[in-house]
């Protein structure tokens, strides 16, 4: 009993106040499989567009055992949402995990309104066996292509990127499962609007991982009334060599 | 190993039960009505009384005035002060942009005497008891026409907040404001070409940081593009979650990416004039668009204790172009 209300205010809190990175975090490169690359499918229903669904793809090389670089792409139909990004990482070992220093820059395309968004973002992730949190800034902005022209466009004030993902199982065992607490998402970045939601992995046949999470994404402060507006399966398939 | 299956269930236990369209991510310790059930009774609300919210003046000159996150608690001197200057200035109608009141039964008793006694204020300057049916009021400008007290209306608009949804704060609000989802035009007519034009006001339910699927269905179904045939000369939207943030240190929800879009584009769609936002206590002006962008500053005596601008006049004038402008309230928050 006491066990199973220590588990249960555990998982309540870390649904309360945490997030994580996609895919139970980045994971150290392991010294032999340089190429990385691995494909998701999406579904899930959003308040403004109904159901949606799509598919992202990635591809990662570790230059060394520290640098690493890659590309994402990402097309959600329904949103008619599509996105591609660039990416450069540095890893710095720890005694007790890693810290990733990562930059992004994005490009999304919001098609059913016209909007082109570009996002620069710079994190910090320390990952240690268990726990993985992120804190960075994101300069976000976009503009309009509509029937006035290309607007000017509006640069957001700098947003806080924050999360925190929790591992039931060290993190290097062939499977897992975690909780998320996020402020964004693989190809966006929110102010005070939270992702919650619960991630896995497990093992497949010849170097492939099976990878997926479910994400609930409220609108609204969750110091306030957050209110459901999007929920979302991701099911995905990771392969090294 | 029974610790991770216990966490695993508490976990998707979690999950599933934060999921339901019912509950929200907190709705254990917090409960109210989602915007889905709101934006449905404002709907019936509003086409109930659709007529009875419209505007006719004579004249196609007019100004209004705009305040918000008034946060009434037992000190009401800000929102007195805004009915006041209204009054005064002879505006046409209020708009206030939520979190009216901080959400207790005694607060709202409170606000409700403040809008009865302006009212009364509004009726003593604008009516004249009917010489034939004490019971009636006739007005000034137009004495052939004859109303009950009930059937005048106190032309004071308000947006819901979250402040004022939680504790069950819409069951006090709507008792009050009914609907929280509605637009009416002000019809005027020009002076030189006789012409009938209307200004169009529009007032969102975004107090959960989200429209919601039903008020984002009604929009796309047209619902708030208001009459055929009328040439709308300015749009007005009224919502109390903010489109943009004043500075980075600014962690007040604002809308997620999506719905930031589809409400900008229809912004542009209905061709607003100005778009006045509230929530985060903090005054921004921009322009996206052709839009003009204005969020204000909290009016309450907590946030904002020493005098300050904190109410924006808009003023439409006859030959249809505005102006606005910022408006000093003079009252100090009472020391506690």
């Amino acid at each position: 009993m006491k066990k199973l209300l220590l588990s249960f205010l555990m998982a309540t809190a870390c649904a309360g106040i945490a997030y994580a990175q996609a895919y139970c975090g980045s994971h150290a490169f392991d010294g032999q499989h340089r190429n990385e690359v691995q494909g998701y499918i999406m579904a899930g229903n959003n308040v403004v567009t109904d159901g949606f669904g799509g598919f992202a793809a990635s591809y990662r090389r570790h230059l060394t055992n520290r640098w690493d670089v890659g590309g994402d792409f990402q097309a959600q139909f329904g949103k008619q949402l599509y996105s591609f990004d660039v990416m450069a990482g540095y890893r710095l070992p720890l005694k007790y995990g890693n810290i990733f220093f990562d930059g992004f820059f994005h490009y999304n395309r919001y098609d059913k309104w016209g909007f082109n968004e570009t996002i620069v973002n710079l994190s910090a992730i320390w990952e240690s066996p268990y726990v993985d949190i992120r804190l960075g800034e994101s300069y976000i902005h976009y503009q309009r292509s509509g029937h006035r022209g290309m607007s000017d466009g509006y640069s957001e004030p700098l947003t806080l990127t924050f999360g925190i993902g929790v591992n039931i199982r060290h993190r290097n065992n062939p499977w897992n499962i975690g909780l998320f607490f996020r402020n964004y998402d693989d190809f966006y970045y929110e102010n005070w609007n939270i992702n919650w939601g619960v991630r896995f992995y497990a093992p497949l046949p010849r170097r492939m991982r099976l990878f997926g999470e479910f994400n609930v994404r409220p609108a609204g402060s969750i110091s306030q009334l957050a209110s459901k507006y999007e929920g979302s399966v991701k099911l995905g398939v990771k392969y090294n060599w | 190993m029974r610790t991770h299956y216990y966490i695993i269930a508490a976990a998707l236990a979690a999950l599933v039960f934060t999921s339901c369209e019912k509950v929200s991510p907190i709705g254990v310790l917090v409960s109210g009505t989602a915007v889905e059930d709101r934006v449905k009774m404002s709907h019936l609300y509003y086409q109930q009384y659709k007529n009875e919210l419209e505007i006719k003046i004579a004249d196609d000159e007019y100004t209004f005035i705009v305040g918000g996150d008034s946060h009434v608690t037992t000190d009401p001197g800000r929102m007195d002060e805004m009915l006041a200057i209204g009054l005064q200035n002879n505006d046409l109608l209020y708009a206030h942009l939520g979190d009216i009141a901080d959400t207790k039964a005694e607060y709202y008793i409170v606000l409700d005497s403040l809008i009865e006694e302006a009212k009364k204020r509004y009726i003593n300057k604008y009516y004249d008891v009917d010489k034939n049916n004490p019971d009636k009021y006739t007005l000034k400008s137009d004495p052939q026409q004859s109303y009950l007290y009930s059937e005048i209306t106190f032309p004071f608009f308000p947006v819901v907040g979250n402040h004022d949804l939680t504790h069950n704060g819409w069951a006090l609000w709507s008792n009050i404001f009914h609907s929280s989802f509605y637009e009416f035009p002000v019809i005027v007519t020009n002076r030189e070409t006789g012409a009938v034009e209307a200004d169009r006001f529009i007032f969102l339910d975004t107090a959960s940081g989200t429209m919601g699927q039903e008020q984002i269905n009604l929009i796309e179904d047209g619902v708030l593009d208001g009459s055929d045939g009328i040439r709308y000369r300015h749009t007005f939207v009224f919502s109390h979650t903010n489109i943009f943030r004043p500075s980075s240190t600014q962690f007040a929800s604002t809308f997620p990416r999506e719905e930031t879009f589809f409400l900008l584009n229809q912004f542009v769609h209905w061709n607003c004039s100005i778009v006045f936002c509230g929530h985060v206590h903090a005054w921004d002006e921009r322009e996206f668009e052709g839009v003009t962008y204005l969020t204000l500053d909290s009016m309450s005596e907590r946030n904002s204790p020493e005098p300050g601008d904190y109410l924006v006049r808009v003023h439409v004038k006859n030959d249809g172009s505005l102006t606005w402008e910022k408006v000093h309230m003079n009252y100090t928050a009472k020391k506690k």
